[in-house]
């Protein structure tokens, strides 16, 4: 009996393998596609842990905050300037949550949790926030900062480049700049730090919503809606809609503290 | 009548491709790894799924960057080129090509080396894991081993 040739045997054994490189793909496929187009169906439940936060700990390190001190709901940030996470949840996350800032529900505290040995810059990065928040102008710069990271990063002038954002955001620039050349906030930005890695921190940027840790960030509005709404307590009214893309800077972090969070400067 | 040499290169002629398209389906799902990371640091995910380890801080790092372009968009194109030629290598015609089972080897021992140095990264510098890195590590290894026994029957 003649043997068939090989080339027609070998396309029939592999058509099995085919199927299953398409299915692979197919279901690979699939997998990216809802991941990139937000989970897809319902928002997903944030997960959140608790962790051992003291009010004695609260009290004791500065964070910087907006939204009123009263907010039933504390959202706490401990991120670093040059971290390009932080720079994505600055610039399309966090506005999404302006809109409870601005209503009351929701207090928002920025936490310096710096990391040098990523980022040559973020330390200075972290201090130079704390110098815009000592003229009242923190949120302001915190959107310009991230907002020109890539400008910035990598730099070997970015003391003269914050410098100019301070310029750019209304503050003195004279007096930010001596602010920077001392040693001014190194003592906050650190205890921050360490206040964060007391907590489990561990990478930037981390949220810590009432006390407990987020560990599947909201990356919609309904989802913020959902994770306050779950904050807050179910039988407060929603806030009126509103655009999305609300601007990040809201008021201006007041230099005195609220009861649980002790502004820088 | 055939000799006993002739039917061994006939019966091996006959025996399905399996390194090759072993190498086809880990290449696949490395790609699958390469474009979630690569989509992550494009900006088009704003959460990564990591269980183990700290993605978003090896994410966020400097040597998350090869020659100005994200290391993921290399693994991407590293995984397409692996993909492509062990399809090719399942092909009767380029089976037993030499500068197929080369190309092959070739590029998973670039990636096994290129992985080795982004693992040391990972656990001496950066002192963080990122699982679908530690994944691609350990598939492109697995690739690489499955290369070494098309090199022997390659012509």
């Amino acid at each position: 009996m003649p043997r068939p040739a090989p080339s027609a045997r070998r396309s029939s054994s592999l058509l099995p393998f085919y199927i299953i490189l398409g299915i692979v793909a197919l279901g690979g496929g699939f997998f990216l596609f809802r991941q990139a187009s937000g989970g897809g169906g319902a928002p997903p439940a944030a997960t959140l842990q608790p962790v051992n936060l003291t009010p004695e700990q609260m009290q004791s390190v500065a964070g910087i905050s907006k939204g009123s001190p009263n907010a039933p709901v504390v959202i706490m940030e401990f991120a670093d300037f040059q971290c390009p996470g932080c720079g994505r949840f600055a610039t399309f996350y966090e506005p999404l949550v302006q809109e409870w800032i601005d209503n009351g529900t929701v207090r928002f505290v920025w936490y310096d949790y710096p990391l040098p040995e990523l980022h040559k810059n973020a330390v200075l990065a972290a201090r130079a926030g704390r110098c815009a928040n000592d003229q009242n102008r923190f949120w302001q710069f915190h959107d310009h900062i991230f907002a020109r990271q890539p400008e910035w990063s990598e730099s070997d002038d970015a003391a003269g480049i914050f410098a100019g954002y301070m310029k750019s955001v209304g503050g003195d620039e004279a007096a930010f700049s001596q602010c920077l050349r001392s040693d001014r906030f190194l003592k906050e930005v650190s205890e921050s730090h360490s206040f964060g890695s007391s907590l489990g921190v561990n990478g930037t940027p981390t949220l810590i919503i009432n006390g407990k840790r987020v560990s599947d960030m909201p990356s919609t509005r309904a989802e913020w809606q959902q994770l306050i709404d779950q904050e807050r307590g179910a039988a407060a009214p929603a806030p009126t809609a509103a655009p999305a893309a609300a601007p990040a800077a809201g008021p201006v972090a007041p230099a005195a503290a609220p009861a649980a969070d002790s502004a820088a400067g | 009548m055939t000799s006993g040499a002739e039917h061994l290169a006939a019966e091996l002629e006959d025996r399905p491709p399996l390194a090759r398209m072993g190498i086809a389906l880990l290449a696949l799902a490395g790609l699958l790894v390469s474009m979630y990371l690569a989509l992550y640091k494009l900006g088009y995910m704003g959460i990564i799924q990591c269980q183990i380890g700290s993605c978003e801080k090896v994410q966020a790092s400097q040597y998350a960057y090869f020659l100005g372009q994200p290391v993921a968009m290399w693994g991407v194109g590293a995984y397409i080129v692996l993909l492509v030629l062990a399809l090719l290598g399942t092909q009767p015609r380029f089976a037993r090509e030499r500068w197929v089972a080369l190309s092959i080897f070739g590029m998973a021992l670039g990636g096994v080396l290129f992985s080795a140095y982004l693992t040391y990264l990972e656990a001496a510098v950066i002192r963080a894991w990122c699982q679908w890195c530690v994944i691609s590590a350990i598939l492109i290894t697995l690739i690489f081993l499955l290369s070494l026994p098309g090199l022997r029957q390659a012509r």
